[in-house]
């Protein structure tokens, strides 16, 4: 049954990501990374990691997807249907070095993982109440220094971003 | 721990979040015509605050905890110190120089405590998660401060670039810690060592995880072949961004890749120590060599830092056990001394900047005649980032040559004498264009009061050093003690 489930949802995912790859459209490719976000999220909460399932749904497949979509619809119009540009043997070495980091992965899995069946992590591993635990105990200060860096980050932007006015007038 | 003990040991930290967030705030009420002094004066007496209390702790002796993934040590004591001074001063002399030209006073001066911040956080961290976050945050201020001048294009060039090798080296650097974390299923720095000494399979595995990561510390630091982005950042940015980054920047990357080799890498010295002596070598040569063909003092001095990167760099290279000379202490030394040097260089660099709008050469012509105080404390700053006795420079250089030595690294030793000498030609080369070269302009160069208080600060520190040496010279020691000892 698992296997199953992980079968139809990785060729969903593969379809999504060569989807991405292979649109002309610039908005289809975005639409192929959502579903390929999508199941991949569903592929964590099989693995029990409920809450890197949410993350990976609110953030990816929302948020960063619908920026995507924003860019796309921003800058959209004049950019026409994306086409593969690059000479021939650029194609070439692409095909190249991306067989050898399949391989490379593959191969580093295949020597990290035992053999047999995939060890799931324990059914609280994943959750809300773990992740939380270790967020406000263990990685207290990496986690409100990420809350200051977002601030600071924001005050950065809107310094740089606003439109300038000459000095001097209001 | 108790919650009081844990706020004593943390106070340096909450003191500089405090200040910045009251820095924004003081800016909201502002009198118009304020200028952002009253933002600066707060800025500069949190600093002050941070680096006393940070100072306060290491005299206490008793401040090392682990926990929070943090260790509050003497180590990190010392440069969460040092570089609160450092920025302390860049906020004064930012005072005369930023006013008129941007309207966002404020939070430039809330950036750089907060830059501050994340400087204290990222020498402390014990654990790749927050060495990671701590120079994430560090970066980020410091793009856009770098590009505070939003009217001058080079501003502008100088954070994009900046910004640009940033985001890759962070990038790469992140890519190195998820090795480490793959290998060894922790990120906490004794737990990496601990595996990587269990295991003791993955040898090719480390030296990958080491280069990913020194590319991460070789931007923050400016080593060659990281360095393209800092000429044109340094030159670009404004004059007191450029001594910030050139300074206490810098030093954060030193430190955090100090404390990443000594206590995450110890097993792998042997490979660390090589590759660092490498880039030592080049990026000494090639910082003084194309120094050497700058007419522009600013970017002459962009380039020297990037030499000067490569001697500090020497420090960890010839790390030992050895007395007296054990490499990090030079490395500490030399931040320390190289911090009033360099900045107090880049403020002359900016008074002449603003009497005269250019940074040439040609307007430090005849100097001596019209503003002889500041041509001599030229000349000391010169002379000290020469590393000529009695400057602060030259203890800096003797403790790191001297640990070269010591761990018999002659051919490093070497190049770095070789070094030393071409550099010594083109800070002579300004020394000589302002006691020798004459120039028709007699205006005495006017100094707004906040740069001249640095610069005399500058200048009594570099003499203090370069005199009375030996009480920086046992901080710097005691500092780095029980980092190498729980290393090796």
């Amino acid at each position: 049954m698992t296997l199953l489930l992980f079968t139809v949802l990785a060729l969903i995912a593969l379809v999504g990501a060569v989807g991405v790859v292979m649109s002309r459209n610039a908005v289809y490719s975005a639409l192929f990374l959502l579903v390929n976000f999508a199941t991949i999220a569903v592929m964590y909460f099989m693995l029990s990691a409920q809450f890197l399932g949410v993350v990976q749904v609110i953030i990816y497949a929302g948020a960063i997807v619908v920026l995507f979509l924003f860019v796309i619809m921003l800058i959209g119009g004049q950019i026409g249907p994306v086409t593969v540009g690059g000479r021939r043997y650029a194609r070439l070495l692409a095909l190249v070095l991306g067989a050898a980091f399949l391989l490379l992965v593959v191969l580093g899995l295949g020597a990290a993982l035992p053999p047999g069946e995939a060890p799931l992590g324990a059914p609280q591993a994943g959750s809300v109440q773990a992740v939380g635990q270790e967020l406000y105990t263990t990685y207290l200060i990496p986690f409100e220094l990420a809350s200051i860096l977002l601030l600071v980050g924001m005050l950065g932007g809107v310094v740089l971003a606003r439109r300038y006015r000459e000095l001097g007038k209001d | 721990m108790n919650a009081l003990t844990t706020v004593r040991l943390l106070l340096p930290e909450l003191i500089l979040l405090i200040t910045g967030f009251v820095v924004v705030g003081v800016d909201l009420l502002r009198r118009r015509n304020d200028e952002g002094r009253s933002a600066a004066f707060i800025a500069v007496v949190g600093l002050l605050l941070a680096a006393l209390a940070a100072l306060a702790l290491g005299l206490s002796g008793t401040a090392e905890i682990a926990a929070f993934t943090m260790a509050v040590d003497a180590y990190a004591l010392f440069f969460k110190a040092a570089t609160a001074i450092g920025i302390a001063l860049v906020v004064i002399a930012s005072v005369g120089y930023m006013a008129g030209r941007s309207r966002y006073l404020g939070e430039y001066y809330a950036l750089l405590v907060f830059a501050a911040l994340a400087i204290s956080l990222a020498v402390s961290a014990t654990n790749l998660v927050l060495v990671y976050l701590g120079i994430e945050f560090l970066s980020i201020t410091s793009y856009v401060l770098a590009g505070y001048l939003r009217e001058d294009k080079r501003s502008e060039e100088a954070a994009v670039k900046y910004f640009l090798y940033g985001a890759t080296a962070g990038a790469v650097m992140l890519y190195g810690i998820s090795l480490l974390y793959g290998a060894t299923g922790s990120v906490d720095l004794v737990a990496v060592d601990q595996a990587l000494q269990a295991s003791g399979s993955s040898w090719l595995l480390g030296i990958v995880a080491i280069i990913l990561l020194l590319v991460g510390f070789g931007f923050k630091a400016s080593l060659v072949p990281f360095h393209q982005w800092a000429p044109d950042t340094y030159d670009g940015a404004p004059t007191p961004i450029t001594a910030f980054l050139s300074t206490a920047s810098k030093a954060a990357g030193f430190a955090v890749a100090g404390r990443v080799l000594i206590t995450a890498l110890p097993d792998f010295i042997d490979a660390w120590t090589a590759l660092l002596a490498v880039l030592s070598m080049l990026t000494m040569s090639v910082g003084n060599l194309i120094a050497l063909r700058q007419t522009s003092v600013k970017r002459m001095l962009a380039y020297s830092s990037i030499a000067h990167a490569g001697y500090i760099l020497l420090g960890l290279a010839a790390i030992g056990v050895q007395e007296p000379f054990n490499g990090v202490n030079g490395l500490l030394i030399y931040i320390f001394a190289y911090l009033f040097t360099n900045v107090g260089a880049f403020m002359v660099v900016q008074a002449i900047e603003q009497h005269s709008g250019s940074n040439d050469l040609q307007a430090f012509a005849g100097l001596i005649k019209r503003s002889p105080g500041l041509a001599l404390m030229m000349t000391l700053f010169l002379l000290s980032l020469a590393g000529i006795p009695p400057t602060a420079g030259f203890i800096g250089k003797f403790y790191v040559f001297a640990a070269t030595v010591q761990q018999n690294l002659l051919v490093l030793a070497a190049v770095a004498v070789i070094n030393a000498v071409i550099a010594a030609a083109y800070y002579l080369n300004v020394v000589r264009y302002m006691f020798f070269i004459e120039t028709e302009e007699e205006k005495p160069v006017a100094i707004k009061p906040s740069l001249n208080a640095v610069l005399l600060i500058n200048t009594v520190m570099v003499l203090v050093i370069g005199i009375v040496a030996q009480p920086f010279i046992a901080w710097a020691s005691e500092s780095v003690n029980m980092v190498i000892a729980a290393g090796f």
